[in-house]
């Protein structure tokens, strides 16, 4: 596993939970808002893909304070705008999977999780594609992760599976390593980029 | 701190309100109360309604002269202190108002009463680096307050509250294993047991409460993250069948029966379930049947049982409803027939010493004592009595004394007092853990003084009495 590097520092966060929303300013085009829902069997890393993305941008600002299961981050993009995704993460064991909905709704965007060293992790994340192209925003953004890339020895999902599936679906796909941060930022700006550029309503 | 801000903005509200230039905001504000009082309850309406009149004041304050050269925080505080007031005024119209929602929030709790009883955390997937049962009653604690108050921001930190107990203890909990840190996967699991486990009052009706009448452009973010987590939590526990907690079909049906049958203390079905061993379910019936004749017989108990049915309607208690069931109201189980039941069941136990495997200290020396064994000892104490006090309010019962060199005698009532005053004080005796891991409960005390200013001084309940009273 491991990501355990990765805690959320808990001593330079002020409390926020019911917090005023708009005093990083009102959304716009320039500066989004987003909704980014984390999907994927349990142990394939989600928390610990948000936690170094997080932590590895740390922003002493950020007001998260509950726990690591909500996490906000802001980045910038190239054409001068700024994202600010909060990301929400859902229990991944199978009991849990019908309360999805509840999470997933109004989420701009959805990543969607699996373990490379794990087929049955794989097949999750082709039931939670399916479920959202059925119930998901019709312009909901997806994005299928393929993590522990760390672990190739132990790699039972080829790459090109999990491109090809990606490619057939209209999904961005990318693998990450949570442990090595290899690619996470990446993940997350090329989310950015797939944004649609309207303020969301 | 948020909180004192928050309590800040409240009287900061009010004394703008009390400014002559506030008159057109005061007779708005006391008309919305008004007119909306006069309708039929019709929720989808009734919350559009007042998510209208609160968006319209807060742009109406922002313009106003008021809060001219005023920070986005203190305009915030202005809407918090409106939601506040005007919410705490149509609490009793529009809370639990449906028969409907009335119902969904007893066969809920009657659910969580019965599956409480024989949960284990695995059932939920709890690994058992992150189990931790008594520090877990800190959690509940937080939940269980949900219905003394009346804002929907103090519900909701209720609420939140719980989750950030929950969330530092899994967090502490991954730090001391090594494990990664927690996400979701640990957290919800821990949120269901946790609200099994708590029982909360009228959690339906909570939490359609919070969800239409706080504000929405406040109810985003984090609070709106665990907010979800609490009515997926709902959704969860309102399904909970065989399947979802891995268990056979029949053992499921079998915990259910017995703890049905645990909670009406009905001694017929005892008979049934002892089947392998008809002798012992025999002596049980006896003694059972024994303990009730001398219940009946002692006037005091029956006095004091009696008395803390007249408790139920103002009682911030879980277990209300057990009391309220009919099957059990005509035959509320003594604790002394619970008592001899369990010693019955230990004599059983092929290995009772596992039974007592939650509490180290039971067969425990003075000499084996350390310091530093104080703060395990003090959180295994209070678990203790929690549940103790708990167990006998929820069965309507007096209390005897739990230790026999204790004299005092507490009764029900007592017991509530000695809680709320608790609860209620300023500097509330917990132990360290709590105060490093909850958000600060001083909100709560603040808000309810809060409340009793706007009860007592506020213009607009003088101007809105003066109308009332002239118009019937």
């Amino acid at each position: 596993m491991g990501c355990s590097s990765s805690l959320p520092d808990r001593s330079s966060r002020r409390l926020s939970g019911l917090g005023n929303p708009e005093s990083n300013g009102v959304p716009d085009a320039k500066n989004l808002r987003v909704k980014l829902v984390l999907l994927g069997d349990s142990g394939v890393g989600k928390s610990c893909i948000v936690l170094r993305f997080v932590r590895g941008q740390f922003d002493p600002t950020s007001k998260v304070t509950i726990g690591a299961s909500f996490l906000s981050q802001t980045i910038a993009l190239q054409d001068s705008t700024t994202v600010k995704f909060e990301i929400w993460d859902t229990a991944g064991q199978e009991r849990y999977a019908a309360l999805a909905p509840l999470y997933y709704r109004g989420a701009a965007v959805a990543v969607i999780v699996y373990d490379i060293t794990s087929p049955e992790s794989f097949n999750k994340a082709q039931y939670w594609v399916k479920e959202l192209q059925k119930h998901g925003s019709p312009d909901i953004v997806l994005a299928l992760v393929g993590n522990k890339a760390d672990l190739h020895e132990n790699r039972e999902v080829p790459v090109q599976d999990g491109m090809d599936y990606a490619e057939k679906n209209g999904m961005f796909f990318i693998e990450t390593s949570a442990k090595t941060a290899d690619n996470i930022n990446q993940l997350f700006e090329e989310i950015g980029k797939r944004l649609p550029r309207t303020p969301p309503s | 701190m948020e909180n004192a801000d928050v309590f800040f903005g409240l009287h900061d509200f009010l004394d703008r309100m009390r400014q002559p230039s506030a008159a057109d905001f005061v007779k708005s504000i006391k008309s919305f109360i008004v007119s909306f009082s006069n309708n039929a309850p019709d929720p989808e309406r009734d919350s559009a309604m007042v998510q209208e009149f609160f968006a319209n004041m807060e742009a109406a304050f922002r313009a106003h002269p008021l809060w001219a050269r005023c920070s986005d925080e203190e305009l915030e505080s202005a809407g918090e202190g409106l939601e506040k007031y005007v919410m705490t005024k149509l609490f009793t119209r529009v809370f639990a108002s449906l028969p409907d929602d009335v119902k969904v929030d007893e066969q809920l709790s009657e659910k969580m009463s019965l599956i409480q009883q024989f949960i284990r955390p695995e059932n939920l997937d709890i690994k058992p680096t992150f189990q931790n049962e008594t520090s877990w009653l800190l959690a509940q604690k937080e939940l269980q307050k949900i219905n003394m108050y009346k804002a929907p921001r103090d519900k909701l930190v209720c609420i939140l509250n719980c989750c950030k107990v929950i969330n530092n203890l899994l967090l502490n909990a991954s730090i001391a294993s090594n494990e990664n840190p927690p996400g979701a996967d640990e957290f919800l699991p821990v949120l269901i047991y946790v609200t099994l486990k708590a029982n909360p009052p009228q959690l339906h009706s909570n939490l359609l409460y919070i969800q239409r009448y706080r504000r929405q452009s406040r109810l985003v973010g984090e609070a709106a993250y665990f907010f979800t987590n609490m009515l997926s939590t709902e959704s969860f526990i309102s399904n909970i069948d065989a399947r979802s907690l891995s268990m056979e079909e029949s053992e499921f049906e079998k915990n259910m029966e017995s703890a049905r049958a645990l909670l009406s203390g009905l001694s017929t079905d005892l008979g049934g379930s002892n089947k392998s061993d008809p002798s012992i379910g025999n002596s049980l019936k006896a003694e059972l049947l024994e303990s009730r004749l001398q219940a009946l017989n002692s006037g005091k108990e029956r006095k004091s049982s009696f008395r803390s049915k007249s408790f139920e309607t103002r009682s911030v208690s879980k277990d209300v409803h057990y009391v309220k069931d009919e099957s059990s109201m005509a035959k509320v189980p003594s604790l002394s027939d619970i008592e001899n039941r369990g010693a019955l069941m230990l004599l059983k136990e092929d290995l009772p010493s596992i039974v007592f495997r939650e509490y180290p200290y039971l067969f425990a020396h003075t000499g084996d004592l350390t310091i530093s064994d104080v703060e395990d000892l003090l959180n295994n104490y209070k678990q203790l009595v929690f549940k103790y006090v708990c167990l006998s309010k929820g069965l309507g019962g007096a209390l005897p004394p739990c230790h026999p060199s204790n004299s005092q005698v507490h009764r029900p009532h007592e017991a509530e007092t000695a809680k709320e005053r608790q609860d209620n004080g300023a500097v509330e005796p917990n132990d360290e853990t709590e105060k490093h891991i909850a958000m600060t409960n001083s909100s709560s005390t603040i808000s309810l003084a809060g409340e009793e200013n706007f009860e007592s001084k506020s213009p607009l309940d003088k101007a809105v009495e003066g109308k009332e009273e002239t118009s019937h």
